[in-house]
């Protein structure tokens, strides 16, 4: 637990603007010496507005910043590296062409003791020995960055902050990048340098990692601080509710449709060596769920059905045709939509408006030889509306929007296509919680106007929320089907990891 | 209700996410390390290969007498090769956007025809080779404003300065050889110990002094960091615009060392000192498939540049017309840098 101790960093009342936006509007952050303390917040809370600032890459329009008891007008990045705060970026900050020990030591190398060359040995064996000591990790001394896995890259970096004896350690989303044995790995850690009296900043999505290391958690909503609680009288829940203003019980709107005639129909598909047997139906107004571990088959049996992989056997069809040919731009033409996973770089492109990625799949709709700028805007302005894209304008980059309204353009693209059939990869991955229910939301919506919706995804408590059946692929078949309001995370998540097979298979 | 789902199911998801990914990960690396072998030793087997042919085709062609006559015509292009390769450490090996020096010849050209009007007006060494050596540095210096002030793409900044050296090295001799000749001069021409120029000389001892900084010493270190990853530099608290500008102050420097090599070499200025740019290029790019990191390191720069020499060398013993050098030179250009270029996208991907 925290002890009441005074503050070492202490924000009040801070301003920032960027142009016209205002990013942070009178937002205080106290942080107890010692203390592990959590900051969240929505994507544009001003997280990381209010990082930079402690990290003197932006200066402050108005508000006083204290660091260890002492005013400071303007902070530097070296000035904050000299009071002993560091940083561990969400991007790692690694030069991929160094090796472990250059990385580590960048800015502060040992030389040969008398001369003013590197002591490349030195390097080489004080990083062993820290890598050794705080991770329990040996690295090839060799090896460049570069040929690091993201969590080997993680570990130096931290390590790094880890050598300049820090007072302060900030951590911007560290476990993005983690699986999960590493994130466990990082928490002890974290832990650990806290017991030596290292201050801690945590900021991250997950507000489960929040309840579990924090002391104290600092929520940000529009640029403010709504509230700074003691993690022990409060829950993750709780934490969500104040970050979005929203009752959780609205998380997953649902509404009731009842399901009209089969739209998708799938017989005993067969992707040699991916998946066997698979066979489902879709009717219009339902949302079908599919889930499975990696390897499955449940991502290949998306991939399928939008004709990006060619099955080995089996039969399907749509809305009573019996069709199935390896061609997406056949699938498009027979109403089906795939809105994937890595929306950055299949489902939207970053570089064009809003409204060209939203006519990009039915220009045919709005071009007779010259496109109709006319009706493409005004389709449009009435998707923006209507999926409620925050965005400057339909003029806007699509490179310029978050996460979730990038996704929502991905998903507008398709309803400019009049699609009837949606197949959702992942549509929540990445995207923070408001969005998430406005995406919920909007496959609701899809769903009462007669389509068929498949949400593939491998957060089981969202599927259930959201879907009304839902389909678990283990090793390439589908093991069960749930409805998924009568079923809980438990029951599902046991077939998805196979725990039920093993036990039937050890008695 | 939890609204933080992904957190608490995920953790098999995640082991079992790992476990697919993990034999994956480690395949590409080797790939790369593999290709990067290749196009080092397919290098190394190309330049013994040169000096196989060459030697066997060409009587005198590996006599002592010639390697020192190689060594010392390499020396200016070589101290020019290693300014370049200084200003594309610091600037990124991206051939667009990133450190490149296209006034380096032209630098040289300005720089010698500096020192050959100094001495011709009746000054003394010490001060032409002053006077060379502040105009190379004060090109250098606008190179630097006109990228980290200005803000342009060194490509094109470098590009506008050479002419503008150029034009003014055309003004200062009136486009004809300004000619010198002093004791010092001649002895930097002359003949050294085992009957090696002393230009090679000078250019060994340079390659070691600039060697030493770049390859061993925590200023070099930053130097590749700026370069290779900028943000990662700024992170480290390196002022990445000064060592930048640096780079390109150390360029200007080694083109009027260049100058002064120049004078000494032709006894006078000379008007053709554009035409030294390709073979420049060519030796700073192709230094990289020396290292084993694949990044330009100045005993790289030293190799290739001995490497561009011999092929010169050879093609003139040879009877080989001085053109096709130039196509060679182009050609070498395109091969490293595809297959660089191709190498790094391996690593993005």
């Amino acid at each position: 637990m925290a002890e009441s101790g005074e503050a070492i960093i202490r924000l009040e009342n801070i301003v920032k603007r960027f142009g016209g936006a205002q990013a942070l509007s009178g937002a205080s952050l106290a942080v107890a010496r010692g203390s592990i303390h959590g900051l969240v917040g929505q994507n544009g809370a001003g997280k990381s507005t209010l990082i930079k600032l402690i990290a003197g890459l932006h200066r402050a329009d108005g508000g006083a910043v204290e660091i260890d008891g002492k005013s400071y007008d303007r902070l530097t990045p070296h000035l904050a590296e000299e009071l002993g705060i560091h940083f561990i970026h969400q991007d790692r900050l690694l030069v991929p062409t160094f090796t472990v020990g250059e990385a580590l030591f960048l800015g502060r190398e040992p030389r040969i003791p008398g001369t003013p060359f590197l002591d490349r040995a030195a390097m080489r064996r004080r990083s062993a020995e820290i890598l050794e000591r705080y991770f329990g990790v040996s690295l090839p001394h060799s090896a460049l960055i570069a040929e690091l896995s993201a969590a080997e890259k993680q570990i130096v970096q931290i390590t790094r902050a880890l050598i300049a004896d820090p007072k302060v350690l900030v951590f911007d989303e560290p476990t993005a990048a983690l699986v999960r044995r590493e994130a466990d790995l990082l928490f002890q850690l974290i832990r650990r340098l806290s017991a030596e009296g290292v201050t801690i900043l945590y900021i991250s999505h997950y507000l489960g990692e929040i309840v579990d290391l924090c002391d104290t958690v600092t929520v940000l909503r529009n640029g403010r601080d709504v509230a700074t609680l003691p993690v022990a009288e409060t829950s993750a829940a709780k934490i969500g509710a104040l970050m979005v203003n929203r009752d959780i019980g609205e998380l997953y709107p649902k509404s009731d449709v009842t399901p009209g005639e089969v739209i998708l129909q799938v017989d005993d598909l067969v992707l040699a060596g991916r998946y066997e047997a698979v066979s489902f139906s879709l009717r219009r107004g339902e949302v079908l769920g599919l889930t499975g571990l990696v390897g499955s088959g449940a991502k290949e049996v998306v991939r399928t059905r939008f004709g990006l992989d060619r099955p080995t056997g089996g039969t399907g069809s749509i809305k009573g045709e019996t069709v199935f040919s390896a061609d997406p731009a056949a699938a498009t033409e027979r109403r089906l939509a795939l809105v994937p996973e890595d929306r950055r770089s299949d489902g939207v492109a970053l570089d064009l408006s809003v409204t060209e990625n939203t006519t990009l799949a039915s220009l045919g709709r709005f071009s007779h030889g010259l496109i109709n700028r006319g009706a493409e805007r005004r389709q449009t302005e009435d998707l923006v509306q209507r999926l409620q894209i925050k965005t400057d304008g339909v003029d806007a980059l699509v490179k310029t929007l978050s996460g979730g309204n990038q996704q929502k353009v991905a998903i507008a693209k398709w309803l400019s296509r009049q699609s009837e059939i949606y197949l959702l990869d992942e549509p929540t991955v990445g995207v923070d919680i408001a969005a998430k229910v406005e995406i919920y939301r909007l496959i609701g919506e899809l769903a009462e106007r007669g389509a068929g919706v498949l949400v593939l995804s491998s957060d089981i408590e969202e599927l259930l929320g959201v879907t009304d059946r839902l389909l678990v692929l283990f090793r390439g078949r589908v093991t069960r089907q749930f409805i998924s309001s009568e079923t809980s995370p438990d029951q599902v998540l046991a077939d998805v990891t196979g725990a039920y097979e093993t036990l039937l298979h050890a008695g | 209700m939890l609204v933080d789902v992904p957190y608490i199911p995920a953790t098999a998801l995640e082991v079992e996410a790992q476990r697919a990914f993990e034999p994956a990960r480690t395949s590409p690396a080797f790939a790369r390390r593999l290709a990067a072998l290749a196009l080092r030793g397919g290098a190394l087997a190309v330049f013994l290969g040169v000096l196989i042919v060459f030697s066997v085709t060409a009587p005198f062609f590996l006599t002592v007498g010639n390697i020192g006559n190689v060594l010392g015509q390499s020396a200016i292009s070589g101290v020019l090769a290693i300014g370049l390769t200084i200003v594309i450490i610091a600037g990124g090996s991206n051939v667009v956007t990133g450190g490149i020096d296209l006034s380096l010849a032209a630098n040289m050209g300005l720089s010698a025809a500096v020192y050959a009007s100094l001495a011709q007006a009746g000054h003394g060494d010490g001060v032409a080779v002053l006077g060379a050596l502040v105009t190379g540095l004060a090109i250098g210096a606008v190179n630097a404003a006109a990228i980290t002030l200005a803000g342009i793409v060194p490509l094109l900044a470098t590009l506008a300065v050479m002419n503008v050296v150029a034009g003014l090295e055309l003004v200062l001799t009136q486009n004809t050889v300004v000619p010198a000749s002093s004791e010092f001069l001649s002895a930097l021409s002359a003949g050294g110990p085992l009957g090696i120029p002393v230009l090679a000389y000078i250019l060994l001892g340079f390659t070691l002094v600039v060697a030493a900084i770049v390859q061993y010493t925590p200023l070099g270190l930053r130097l590749y960091a700026v370069g290779a990853f900028p943000d990662a530099a700024r992170a480290a608290g390196l002022p990445v615009r000064s060592f930048v500008a640096g780079s390109f102050l150390a360029s200007g420097l080694c083109g009027g060392l260049a100058g002064i090599l120049s004078v000494s070499y032709l006894s006078g200025s000379t008007t053709g000192a554009g035409d030294m740019l390709l073979p420049v290029v060519v030796t700073a790019l192709l230094g990289t498939v020396f290292s084993r990191r694949l990044v330009p390191t100045i005993t790289g720069t030293l190799l290739s540049a001995l490497f561009v020499g011999f092929l010169v060398n050879g093609f003139q013993l040879l009877n080989i017309s001085s053109t096709l050098v130039s196509g060679v030179q182009g050609l070498l250009i395109l091969l490293v840098v595809s297959a660089t270029t191709l190498l790094g996208r391996k690593e993005n991907a």
